[in-house]
């Protein structure tokens, strides 16, 4: 009976299945791999199409977990695109140019962003600003101390970095010259947001907080430590994207990582996440980053001109806003009809 | 006393204090006054961000956002760089061209927006990515290459793309004046201001109110993306090319300029001399740091800093005017002349 997780009731029916939220995203993800996988023939299906996306889905896709739970819980986090960089240049920093060892270095570049997403996590609690704002203001900050401290300390915008054979191994080795080492990585967070959402009560009080802050206070959710919490989270995997960067590829510079901005809350979106709080589940996020990735690669395999890509994303966020729309008001309304 | 007191009710006090304080530390920090007032790179960029960020100030006083503006101005630039560079019609076509793919877009997002619960948000994150996308691919299919070339004839140099009093200011800081007195007037004169204002408080009283509150939001959606087109026209008149890179960086600019301004991003509040204020601001930290003795790498910290303290601010700026009203019993906290009835 390994269906019947679907259904409390034991019984899985095709309207049950089509009400599921994630139903859309996974039509959506395999309507895409299909177009390319026609045009972009056995490359793109074998081994060299699926390591080129997964490698960028893993990227993304640490961070668009926390950050969908920002979502859910009805916050935003901007600053992600300012701490990839900062903790590869702390990483960079700490273990290059000062050679203390390696662990000195990851756990400097791994503080480095949660104490920023506490930092976050304390204005957006404390202070009536929206979230957005805040996190655009600390993202300039960090940017601005980013570039300042490499300048003022190495006098360059980029440090590279030799990482020793064991902090390579575990952080920014290709499996067979292919898979990046993230890809396991991301699926250990999948498996600990998925538990963290799911299964844990704290789950319950992000989806209770993105729903109606007020009452959720009222029902004795801690909803300010909930909220530093996720930003802290989200600090953690972005400053862990940054150190995997810099155990890949040997170098940290100051600017990039701002593309992962508005990538993290698109896969999130195309996953079926409420922006407006609420509502979304982790095999959803997981689904819209593979989508997003497959897109993103695909164009190559396919020989499109990789501008058309885009083109691809902005209408795939479309359909999937879209379709989420009106599928959740199918499921509510279905529901409601049954009481 | 009690009208230095009232000036700090207006919802640009704390725009005003920044763009003091902001200006008082580079004096500090080493810049010569005169030589900052002489200089045209923070004008020009002012009138740069200054044009898009008055229609986003409506915009987000009625509650909603619009980021598809960093496409829309290089599109704007390379729409008329293609039709009137490469295909060589008459500048008018490339203007018009220009002005009516941001009206198009502007249309799209509008509709989308009121016709879908989903966010403005993320519906123009949507169109960022995809006109982004069809930008770039279509001046590699239309003319093989990233960048256009563009010469305009005398007229169009003279309204859209000079640089005034022989000096490095360029035109578009008298746009940028005159459409900030557009919209001063458009926001806080006519009735049309008083609908925006009711939409940004409630978006179903107001609609109940009888306000076309549909019709206005398509309309401000098509002001923002056409003003951002029209920045990118003026852009490629001046520099005589476009380029399809760039403006992604206006996105958050932008934002910054309107939010320091004392706009509410939850919409209701807000005011067109306080966002141009804001505007300056932004600007004044951005490029006036090159003139002080601090390195260039911290501006970005600067800004960061001044927004969170602008907009902290502007909350107690606002809490206190909020309470000073409600003190006030019997008295009206604004005068809202009833001009619909």
């Amino acid at each position: 009976m390994s269906s019947s997780s679907h259904n409390s009731k034991g019984k899985v029916s095709f309207g049950n299945l089509i009400r599921l939220p994630e139903t859309g995203s996974f039509i959506g993800f395999v309507v895409v791999y299909i177009f390319f996988a026609i045009l972009g023939g056995a490359v793109f299906v074998g081994a060299p199409g699926w390591s080129s996306w997964l490698n960028i889905a893993a990227e993304v896709g640490i961070i668009a977990l926390p950050v969908g739970l920002l979502m859910i819980s009805g916050e935003f986090d901007i600053s992600v695109g300012s701490i990839v960089p900062a903790s590869s240049m702390t990483v960079a920093m700490l273990s290059g140019h000062y050679d203390l060892p390696a662990t000195v270095g990851i756990l400097g570049g791994l503080s480095v962003g949660v104490s920023i997403g506490f930092v976050n996590g304390i204005l957006v609690t404390r202070t009536t600003i929206p979230s957005l704002i805040v996190t655009i203001g600390v993202m300039f900050a960090v940017m601005g101390l980013t570039l300042g401290f490499a300048v003022l300390l190495k006098g360059s915008t980029s440090v590279s970095y030799v990482p020793n054979p064991t902090a390579k191994f575990l952080l920014g080795q290709f499996i067979n010259y292919m898979f990046s080492v993230a890809i396991f990585w991301w699926f250990a967070f999948v498996a600990f947001f998925y538990y963290v959402l799911h299964i844990s009560p704290i789950g319950n009080w992000i989806y209770a907080v993105g729903g109606d802050r007020e009452s959720a206070r009222n029902a004795g959710i801690p909803t300010s430590k909930v909220t530093i919490g996720l930003f802290m989270a989200s600090g953690f995997c972005a400053a862990f994207v940054g150190v995997a960067q810099v155990m890949t590829y040997q170098q940290a510079q100051v600017a990039g990582g701002q593309s992962f901005i508005f990538n993290s809350i698109m896969c999130v979106v195309i996953g079926g996440v409420l922006l407006t709080g609420g509502a979304g589940s982790i095999i959803g996020i997981l689904l819209g980053t593979m989508t997003f990735a497959v897109v993103n690669q695909g164009v190559f395999f396919a020989a499109l001109d990789p501008n058309t890509g885009s083109i691809i994303v902005g209408a795939l966020l479309l359909i999937a806003v879209v379709s989420n729309d009106s599928f959740r008001k199918f499921a509510i309304s279905a529901a409601s009809k049954k009481t | 006393m009690e009208q230095i007191k009232s000036l700090f009710y207006r919802p640009s006090a704390a725009a005003v204090v920044a763009l003091l304080s902001v200006t008082v530390f580079y004096i500090f920090a080493g810049v010569e006054f005169s030589k900052l007032m002489g200089a045209a790179s923070w004008v020009n960029y002012a009138a740069r961000i200054g044009i898009v960020a008055l229609p986003v100030c409506l915009l987000m006083v009625s509650g909603e956002i619009d980021i598809s503006i960093g496409a829309m101005i290089p599109a704007g630039a390379m729409t008329t760089a293609i039709i009137s560079g490469h295909f060589e019609l008459p500048m008018i076509f490339g203007i018009i061209g220009a002005l009516s793919v941001g009206v198009i877009v502007g249309v799209i997002n509008g509709i989308l927006a009121i016709r879908t619960n989903v966010p403005t948000l993320i519906i123009t994150l949507a169109t960022l990515v995809g006109m982004q996308g069809v930008v770039l691919a279509g001046s590699k299919l239309l003319t093989g290459s990233a960048s256009v070339p563009l010469t305009a004839p005398d007229w169009a140099k003279t309204l859209f793309g000079q640089l005034m009093f022989g000096g490095n200011h360029q035109v578009i800081i008298i746009w940028w004046v005159v459409l900030a007195f557009v919209f001063w007037f458009f926001l806080h004169m006519s009735k049309y201001g008083n609908w925006i204002f009711a939409m940004g408080g409630d978006k179903e009283s107001a609609r109940n109110a009888g306000i076309p509150v549909n019709r206005m939001t398509v309309l401000l959606f098509v002001l923002t993306s056409s003003s951002a087109a029209f920045v990118g026209m003026c852009h490629a008149i001046l520099f005589n090319s476009a380029q399809v890179s760039g403006g992604m960086n206006d996105i958050f600019n932008i934002i910054v300029s309107v939010v320091v301004g004392g706009v509410l991003l939850t919409g209701g509040f807000g005011t067109v001399f306080g966002v141009f204020v804001g505007t300056l601001t932004f600007a004044v930290v951005n490029k006036g740091i090159d003139f002080t003795a601090i390195d260039r790498n911290w501006a970005n910290l600067i800004i960061g800093a001044m927004l969170l303290i602008a907009v902290a601010m502007n909350e107690s700026f606002r809490a206190f005017a909020l309470r000073a009203s409600v003190g006030k019993k019997g008295a009206t906290p604004e005068p809202t002349p009833e001009k619909a009835t």
